[in-house]
């Protein structure tokens, strides 16, 4: 269950989404939810789902990884969903319970949530997928630089710094949680059953060692970071420049469209 | 040859909960520069204070470390040090910063602020020196052991060190990860002329150095070529301290009256010595 | 009579985990009780996930597993009961401390198997006089131990539990030589005292040479061999192929053997190596 969590997997590929700025892509990244946002009607919606497939194909990561995700969020998605089944007005197509109305108008406000929180899914992926952890902070510490002329300087590389050592072991104390885990039960712990306090308490043994063994990784991770020079980021130089080039462009391009499109569907129909 | 590194009656001791603990007593150690030296102790016998010693990463309480001239109490030189004197640690999970292989080991050059295409060389060419190359985009995690500590070891050569400083950095790995460090290590001082100071309690990778250090008690207790370390079966075993399964084969038929010469280390070497005697 | 049987156990993982994980596919053998069987293979040949079916922590895709000829998945409710009568020492056991006191975290185990009061105390007393923790250590904290310290309580926290099987994933991982003489002492005076089932799984050819009555080797999710430990050790060629190493003493017979020396290859002790050699220069030299 632990392992079904896929945050901030790069998934490797020499795609144009692979090669283009990662500044640029966190820009149209977030460009494309407010325009999910901004979409009114199904027809601007459509038209944004079908830009999220385009760029799906051109991420060229296999669609497998993005149905993957769909495995977690599907509560989400299912709850959106029912909840907004019963919002709507408009024709009742169906009463359940005698009671409860079912309008094509809530058919649609559901179907429309519900597809809403998927693209904002998938294009969120997008962007995880084509860009490595790193190239992701290093983007975010870039986009953030201005704010290192109101003296904040070491804090956007703090940030940035804190985000690639997060990124980095959450596989790794994953991994430790269910070794922990079935340590615990191999003494005989019940983790499945009990009420609420019962099952809190059960976790006692699960979060102590992992915290102490946390603070000790972490230890172990500063003197390493001291033995290989680091200095608070002073003076610090990149290994990859982050250049703005023709794809970039283009894509951006394609990204202005995607936005008038939406806003003429909206207008329009 | 010339010493790149001097240990001058050097002290290391520390207060623990209002009781004063000497985990190092006086100690004087040349290192010689390109050479192979291996350190043997227990648990708590002060290696590891010693390693963390040879990079300023601690300095001792009393007495100096100079590296290549420069004495490790001198905080201009820190970096200098620093990158002279790389230290790899026991567990690899706990030294990899990034999510990339290639990202993790650039993480040194890019503190030193070399310019980008130099950095990129220095990753290149630390990842080919280790066997890691084509993994460079992979994810650490998804990687073997013993791999991974390639990757921490790339990270302190894609430094362009003189001394590499390994403290047990096969304690955690399996018998194909150990090796795999230990003959990256061999060639690393071969071909690329890197000092070695390997701290370890597997007597078996100390077979292959030039030179090995017996640690107890935060002192040196022997200090020659292995052949003759692995001679004093009692001291070593004394000091909770084992040898490898050959000389102790041969030094129990020497005691049978074989005319054996326990100096033998290799397997091959041991078996002619054995044939020899029975003839 | 056996205590463990394993019947065509299989185990796929569902794919599409980002972790590094070992299958088993139809794994058959038995273990008798009082026996002491080491495990070696490969890391990722399975092994990890062998024992942990043992226990019940993971569940068979398919197969069964007989503990006392009763299949431990009967009443999946009650698998739990299970782990108290075969213990797992996972590796590096000494990261699962958590309680305040040495004495609370050994008291884990046979707390959650029912135990309480005086018979609780009693349980782990036994245990710790057993193997060694002074009643001095009972108060303290087990964050404030020495390394291989640690180690041993958290065994102590398995065996508390007086398991009938007791199963060790490389027990001595990481401990300098004295550390794990240490803990070979340990198993061998738990089992000495309870005549307990023992699995080790180990990278040390020549551990196992010491302590094993039988080697069973995985490769790759198969059982690749299950037999007498000299016989395992004598078939080095098989065990090479696969990737595995023999005991150092055992290749020194090997070289002999080429050589054309009258020897075994089925030698895998200094002792019994010293023995073999004195007796073949006896009779050379009364010849």
């Amino acid at each position: 269950m632990l392992k079904d969590i896929t945050i901030g997997q790069y998934y490797e590929g020499k795609s144009l989404l692979h090669k283009s700025d990662p500044r640029m892509k966190i820009i149209w990244l977030i460009a494309l939810i407010v325009l999910i946002f901004l979409a009114q009607n199904m027809y601007a919606l459509g038209f944004a789902a079908i830009s999220v497939i385009i760029a799906i194909v051109i991420s060229r990561v296999p669609i497998k990884m993005y149905l993957k995700n769909m495995k977690t969020i599907l509560p989400i998605l299912l709850f959106t969903a029912v909840i907004n089944l019963f919002y709507g007005e408009g024709e009742v197509l169906f009463s359940l319970f005698g009671k409860i109305n079912i309008t094509d108008g809530g058919i649609y406000r559901s179907v429309f949530m519900a597809l809403r929180i998927l693209l904002f899914i998938f294009i969120s992926s997008v962007l995880t997928y084509t860009t490595t952890p790193n190239d992701l902070t290093d983007a975010i510490e870039s986009l953030l630089s201005p704010l290192k002329f109101i003296g904040l300087k070491s804090a956007v590389h703090t940030l940035a710094m804190m985000m690639t050592i997060t990124l980095r072991f959450i596989p790794t104390l994953i991994e430790e949680a269910e070794k922990i885990m079935n340590a615990q039960k191999a003494r005989g712990a019940d983790l499945e059953s009990g009420g609420l306090t019962k099952r809190v308490k059960a976790l006692i043994p699960i979060l102590v060692p992992l915290l102490i063994s946390a603070v000790r990784r972490s230890y172990e991770l500063a003197a390493a970071m001291e033995c290989r020079c680091y200095n608070g980021g002073e003076g610090k130089t990149r290994m990859k420049k982050m250049r703005l080039s023709l794809i970039d462009l283009f894509l951006s391009l394609a990204c202005i469209i995607i936005g008038a499109g939406i806003i003429t569907l909206n207008i329009l129909l | 040859m010339d010493n790149i590194i001097e240990i001058k009656n050097a002290t290391y001791s520390y207060t623990d909960e209002g009781i004063s603990h000497i985990a190092l007593n006086n100690i004087s150690l040349n290192i010689k520069k390109g050479s192979f030296t291996v350190i043997l102790g227990h648990n708590g016998s002060g290696k590891s204070t010693l390693a963390k010693l040879l990079n300023g990463l601690n300095t001792p309480t009393s007495g100096d470390i100079i590296v290549d001239g420069m004495n490790t109490r001198d905080e201009e030189k820190e970096l200098e040090i620093k990158r002279k004197v790389g230290l790899v640690f026991q567990n690899p999970d706990n030294q990899l910063i990034a999510s990339i292989v290639e990202e993790d080991v650039a993480f040194g050059p890019e503190n030193l602020g070399l310019e980008p295409e130099k950095i990129r060389e220095c990753v290149d060419e630390a990842l080919k020196s280790v066997g890691m190359y084509e993994f460079r985009k992979s994810t650490p995690h998804k990687l073997s052991g013993g791999q991974k500590q390639r990757i921490a070891i790339a990270g302190i050569i894609a430094m362009s060190p003189d001394v590499l400083v390994l403290d047990e950095p096969t304690a955690m790995l399996d018998p194909k990860g150990r090796a795999e460090i230990i003959s990256t290590l061999h060639y690393l001082n071969k071909e690329k002329n890197i000092t070695v100071v390997l701290i370890t309690h597997y007597m078996e990778e100390a077979e292959n150095a030039d030179r090995v250090i017996v640690m107890n008690d935060g002192e040196i207790i022997n200090d020659g070529k292995p052949e003759d370390i692995f001679q004093n079966v009692k001291q070593l075993k004394e000091v909770g301290l084992d040898v490898p399964q050959t000389t102790e084969l041969l030094y129990a038929l020497k005691q049978k009256g074989f005319k054996v010469n326990t100096k033998a280390l290799s397997i091959e070497d041991t078996a002619k010595e054995i044939a020899k005697a029975l003839k | 009579m056996s205590v463990l049987e394993i019947k065509s156990l299989t185990h796929s993982y569902t794919d599409g985990s980002p972790f590094i994980n070992d299958a088993v596919s139809d794994v058959s053998f038995s273990v008798e009780k009082g026996e002491i069987i080491g495990i070696i293979g490969h890391t990722g040949s399975g092994k990890s996930t062998l024992v942990q079916h043992l226990n019940g922590l993971l569940k068979p895709t398919s197969g069964e597993i007989l503990f006392e000829s009763e299949n431990i998945w009967q009443k999946p409710k009650e698998i739990r009961k299970i782990r108290s009568k075969v213990g797992l020492v996972f590796q590096y056991p000494e990261y699962q401390l958590f309680e305040e006191t040495v004495f609370a975290d050994i008291a884990f185990g046979p707390k959650n198997m029912g135990l309480s009061g005086d018979e609780l105390t009693r349980q782990v007393e036994e245990i710790c006089r057993l193997i060694g923790i002074k009643e001095e250590y009972y108060s303290k904290s087990p964050f404030d131990l020495s390394g291989g310290e640690k180690r041993r309580v958290a065994i102590a926290g398995v065996m508390a539990m007086k398991p009938e099987v007791i199963i060790f994933d490389e027990p001595t991982a990481g401990l300098d030589p004295k550390g794990r003489e240490e803990i070979t002492e340990i198993i061998k005076a738990y089992r000495e005292s309870t005549g307990a089932t023992v699995i080790i799984i180990s990278h040390s050819m020549e551990d196992m040479a010491e302590i094993a009555d039988k080697i069973l080797v995985m490769n790759k999710g198969k059982l690749e061999m299950f037999d007498e430990t000299d016989k395992v050790f004598s078939n080095g060629a098989h065990l090479k192929e696969i990737g595995l190493n023999v005991p150092t003493v055992t290749k020194v017979f090997e070289k002999l053997y080429d050589m054309g020396i009258d020897v075994e290859k089925d030698v895998f002790t200094v002792n019994k190596a010293v023995e073999i050699l004195t007796e073949l220069k006896g009779r050379d030299n009364n010849a």
